[in-house]
């Protein structure tokens, strides 16, 4: 039996810690934003939470290869469990970044923003992978139908990012800005701690959900032994136990 | 020591709370009341499961003494079997169909 839950309580301290040195350095050491100001603060949130969704969504693909190459229902479970989490992060992203626009532009929305309208397309482009998923009854064909949707879809966020980069208009801040020399070295730690904070959180959460999905499953299964009528005919699961 | 004091959070200066102040603390407040709603759900659902685990082992231990069931065969059965592999036809950790009670399975996610 595959044991999800095992180094879980440890990678739970691990991101507890590494979040909270990453608050403290956000608010604590890195220097404010000549430009922008403290709104820049958001980005040691918005940004690690941007790209950890997006990787997470790739993952989602690679899990799914997996699983169509070996057939493995586990990789499926991956699959779908990185494709949900990333679409909880993602909610993330859109609303702080809605946040971070109205504090810096004045406005919540801006259409004509390539990244903002990309990131948006990637989000409602995986929202449609439930109604999808469950569209199809039989487990078998389910499974196999959302990894080739996840594939594809984990491959397009890679292409989307390269478009957006490819764009003319730049109107969002860049993080790793080259032209002007990027971050400041104290901005840039800060924002490393929380890219690390966030991967760990997406990391703990994905293995926290797939421990209680396996548990769930395997009660279900424990249920359903019980259940099969006994020699004698009488259910083996007494009706008052529901 | 001064330098130590320095490095400490106590030792900085204030956050300017001020107009960007409300929004920055609206973005962090929105990212721990998501986390919070998930891990809320996902506790419900251990909680859940541990009752129902609680009923069965209870079914379990009664079943020494119910008529048509041995006594330790509830604990061998093939779906607690810790040495099967983790995938194939039995193991179900798939995500669930539309007959599993989506509710159980999906957490704070808007389906679409």
């Amino acid at each position: 039996m595959t044991s999800f839950g095992s180094g879980l309580r440890t990678l739970s301290i691990a991101t507890v810690a590494t979040m909270a040195l990453a608050l403290s350095l956000a608010f604590f050491y890195a220097p404010l934003d000549a430009d922008q100001g403290f709104v820049q603060k958001i980005f040691y949130l918005h940004v690690p939470l941007a790209i950890v969704a997006l990787l997470g969504f790739v993952a989602g693909g690679v899990f799914a290869v997996l699983h169509l190459r070996s057939g493995d229902s586990r990789w499926d479970a991956y699959s779908y469990v990185s494709i949900h989490m990333s679409v909880i992060f993602g909610v993330a992203v859109l609303v702080t970044g809605s946040i971070w626009a109205k504090a810096s532009w004045g406005h919540w929305w801006v259409w004509d923003e390539p990244t903002l309208v990309s990131f948006l397309i990637v989000f409602l482009m995986y929202a449609t992978y439930y109604p999808f998923r469950y569209a199809i009854e039989d487990r078998e064909r389910q499974a196999r139908y959302a990894s080739v949707f996840a594939i594809t879809a984990g491959a397009f966020v890679p292409l989307n990012f390269m478009a957006v980069r490819m764009a003319e208009s730049l109107v969002h801040p860049r993080v790793f800005a080259t032209a002007n020399g990027g971050l400041p070295g104290e901005m840039m730690l800060t924002f490393l701690v929380s890219l690390a904070a966030m991967g760990l959180l997406w990391t703990t959460l994905v293995k926290f959900e797939l421990t209680a999905k396996s548990a769930s499953g395997q009660l279900k299964r424990l249920r359903r032994a019980l259940d099969a009528p006994a020699p004698d005919g009488t259910s083996r699961v007494a009706p008052e136990v529901s | 020591m001064l330098a130590l004091l320095s490095a400490l959070p106590i030792g900085a200066p204030a956050l300017p709370l001020d107009e960007a102040g409300k929004y920055v603390a609206g973005a962090y407040v929105v990212f721990l009341v998501l986390l919070v709603v998930y891990l809320a759900i996902m506790a419900a659902k251990v909680q859940r499961i541990e009752r129902e685990l609680r009923e069965l082992a209870g079914f379990a231990e009664q079943g020494g003494h119910h008529p048509g069931m041995p006594g330790r065969e509830a604990e061998d059965m093939p779906g607690i079997d810790e040495t099967k592999p983790s995938s194939g036809p039995g193991h179900d950790l798939t995500p669930p169909g539309p007959d599993d009670g989506r509710a159980d399975h999906v957490e704070g996610v808007p389906r679409g």
